[in-house]
């Protein structure tokens, strides 16, 4: 798992001349002896301005040198310790404006830690753009901001974590599927949260929203969505009526983009996701999850056969036109079982629909043969 | 050892045909025995972070292959302690900061090499040190961190599952002792890490992904927790989900929508194996596609047909080939990705 993002630059695949060679020992020589100094200077803790450097080229070179993100952090330290020791408490004269000239009042100390990280921020930002999958990098960035809010006053560490959130919308528009981003994107919006004392919940709605208009392909915005919708239907102080108002448009913008594509993979899993929230057995739906996870509430068993019914039916028409879709067969199969498990009297859904959809499955899907299998006979079809 | 990728590509060798594919056992360990000598390639140099685990990676593949002793014994133990540090963590290399990344590794080779009466004759209390180190990266909501610099994931917290029950520190192995860590909440965090689809993510909240799904699903196996924990409803959604992974070349991704890849293949059928769910995904067509990553000429794997061959991707496409029961390996453990004969040894599995 560490290498992922390890840069494969072979040597291998290049020439192999005197000279290629030469040049090769040489840059290893560099390195070598760059690595070595940094490495002394910290045992023997010269935290100079030039350690520093050597330290930021050495990272430049190799972002996945985990141990010398390790020494820059001690470096950083060094200096906020050295700063916050220093008395250094005077609040200065000329303490640069924002643009809303609601700048917060800091000490001395507090407006030097504010360079240190800004500028440090600045300096990872054309290394996480080359290296975007590298996990120290981000890991570096979430250490920086976390250490500027221990140490400097709340609208200060507001402003940069509201930076942070930009640059992770620009990184998101790079690569939408970077888990690295979305992560980070949770927890910046949860520490603005925490700060700013008021909830995003509906701005990161309408961003997924935004995303997924931009490429229905995108199960990570989808994903994301599924994580906001609990919290924002509870947010909105919903009642039923509500619930069922949001509950229902999701179905009809995931039923209108599986028409555009029933093909694409991410459209089911966020339809599947919908149908969770009605499956009792449901991991999301165990009394043991921690968070809230209830979009319609109150529920009732004839809700649940009511949308059962309506998806089963919908699904059922977009056959149409896909009879080659084998998602479309394995919904008709999951939600009938689904409807069953509640309602097995019902003539809804016959035995002899369900086995011809398994025989459509099977002949469209050979890999997972011995999943149907399993499913012929867990049905008992 | 080196982690560069290369020399080679993994392809079909000229004139070989697809049906005749074999595994080239000689090939890869001749391509492991060589990697520490590539002394003069920069990215040997450059990838020296990941050393500890490279030898962990090239000895899993011949312990596999039956080929357990390939590498100096001696130089291998050696290099391994050398990496300690004296807070009971290992780094990557000498001189390089203790992780848990590195201590996994480094564990898993001192139970493949049988080394651990071996450190404590180097390092008094050797074992209980290590685990120290571990147990102390624990988080209060149960999750663990990597290092003291407090970065968590889902990945340290089966760090700790693998190294601390290969050490004999897990609670359930000493019952009478005061346990070393709260395994309740590091199981309430994997709870709060699990999504509708039956996956786990990095964090709760993170999106399902198969490394995730590996570790998760790997440290409850270790606990002793999987069968309780997803019951067999958990099983099929968790089952349906990771099959689904499997694409028309054979090859596993690790989300919809992505590429294949040979270790992605591994941390899905892996899972799929922990919950006796391995049969339904094609295991022939994945068979042919690890073989055809393979560099039939100078041994390696890749991660996809074409691409540069590496000793990470040759490890998990020995250790898949091996789940899938390839007649000429040894029986791999999916919690571990060790020969089971060692794990049975050592935690009675």
């Amino acid at each position: 798992m560490a290498s992922h993002g390890v840069p494969r630059v072979s040597s291998a695949a290049v020439d192999k001349s005197e000279a290629a060679k030469d040049k090769e020992r040489k840059r290893i020589e560099q390195y070598r002896s760059l690595e070595k100094e940094v490495g002394e200077k910290i045992r023997v803790g010269d935290f100079a301005n030039t350690t520093f450097q050597q330290i930021s080229s050495l990272l430049q070179q190799n972002p996945e040198y985990y141990t010398i993100w390790n020494y820059r952090r001690i470096l950083l330290l060094d200096v906020f310790h050295k700063e916050l020791k220093s008395g250094n408490n005077a609040v200065s004269e000329s303490q640069p404006e924002g643009a809303d000239g609601q700048q917060a009042t800091m000490t001395l100390a507090q407006q030097e830690i504010a360079m240190l990280v800004k500028e440090d921020l600045q300096f990872l930002i054309p290394l996480i753009k080359q290296f975007p999958k590298c996990y120290w990098i981000w890991n570096h960035r979430s250490w920086l901001l976390a250490t500027a809010t221990q140490h400097l006053p709340t609208k200060t560490a507001l402003q940069l974590w509201q930076g942070e959130l930009a640059l992770d919308s620009k990184m998101l528009a790079l690569d939408s599927r970077n888990f690295h981003a979305w992560d980070y994107r949770r927890k910046i919006v949860r520490e603005l949260e925490r700060l700013g004392g008021k909830s995003m919940v509906e701005a990161e709605f309408e961003y997924t929203t935004k995303m997924i208009q931009s490429n229905l392909s995108n199960f990570s915005a989808w994903h994301n969505r599924s994580q906001l919708i609990p919290r924002l239907l509870e947010e909105r102080d919903s009642d039923a009526e509500a619930r069922k108002k949001l509950f229902d448009g999701e179905f009809e913008l995931i039923t209108t983009a599986l028409y555009t594509d029933p093909y694409d993979q991410s459209l089911w899993s966020y339809h599947q996701y919908l149908m969770s929230t009605l499956d009792r057995s449901s991991p999301l739906n165990s009394a043991n999850y921690a968070r809230s996870t209830a979009v319609l509430s109150p529920i009732t068993n004839a809700d649940r056969l009511g949308y059962l019914e309506q998806e089963i039916e919908s699904i059922k028409d977009m056959l149409e036109g896909a009879e080659d879709c084998k998602y479309i067969y394995q919904a008709l199969l999951e939600y009938s079982r689904l409807y069953l498990d509640i309602e097995a009297g019902n003539k809804m859904v016959t035995t002899k629909e369900l086995a011809g959809w398994l025989a459509e499955l099977r002949k469209l899907d050979p890999l997972r043969e011995g999943r149907w299998r399993d499913m012929e006979m867990r049905m008992k079809l | 050892m080196s982690l560069a990728a290369g020399p080679g590509r993994g392809r079909v060798a000229g004139g070989q045909t697809p049906a005749d594919l074999r595994l080239v056992i000689d090939k890869h360990v001749a391509y492991v025995q060589k990697l520490d000598t590539r002394r003069d390639e920069l990215e040997y140099h450059l990838t020296e972070h990941l050393r500890v685990s490279g030898v962990y990676w090239g000895l899993v593949a011949l312990h596999l292959m039956k080929h357990h002793d390939a590498l100096p014994s001696q130089g291998v133990l050696d290099f391994a302690l050398s990496c300690l540090r004296d807070n009971g963590g290992f780094g990557a290399a000498p001189g390089h900061d203790a992780h848990m990344l590195y201590t996994i590794s480094a564990v898993q080779i001192l139970a493949m090499t049988d080394n651990f009466a071996e450190l404590e004759k180097r390092v008094p209390d050797g074992k209980k040190k290590i685990a120290g180190f571990i147990a102390g990266l624990q988080q209060p909501n149960g999750t663990f961190a990597g290092d003291e610099w407090g970065e968590t994931d889902t990945r340290f917290l089966y760090g700790a599952f693998n190294s601390l029950s290969l050490l004999g520190y897990m609670p359930h192995q000493r019952p009478s002792e005061t346990p070393m860590i709260d395994l309740p909440a590091a199981i309430a965090h994997i709870r709060a890490c699990q999504n509708f689809d039956g996956g786990f993510g990095t964090s709760p909240g993170a999106e399902s992904h198969s490394g995730q799904v590996f570790v998760c699903t790997a440290a409850l196996t270790i606990a002793g927790e999987i069968d309780t924990f997803l019951g067999e409803d958990g099983k099929d959604r968790l089952g349906a989900w990771l099959s689904e992974r499997q694409q028309a070349s054979g090859g596993l991704n690790g989300r919809p929508e992505k590429l294949v890849d040979v270790c992605y293949s591994w941390w899905v059928m892996s899972s799929m194996a922990m919950i006796d769910r391995l049969h339904w995904i094609d295991s022939a067509k994945l068979t042919k596609f690890i073989l055809e990553c393979q560099d039939p000429d100078e041994g390696g794997i890749s991660d996809r047909p074409g691409d540069m061959v590496d000793v990470f991707h040759l490890c998990f496409g020995i250790a898949g080939l091996s789940l899938l029961g390839h007649p000429d390996l040894i029986e791999v453990d999916p919690a571990y990705c060790m020969p089971r004969h060692i794990t049975s040894k050592l935690v009675g599995r």
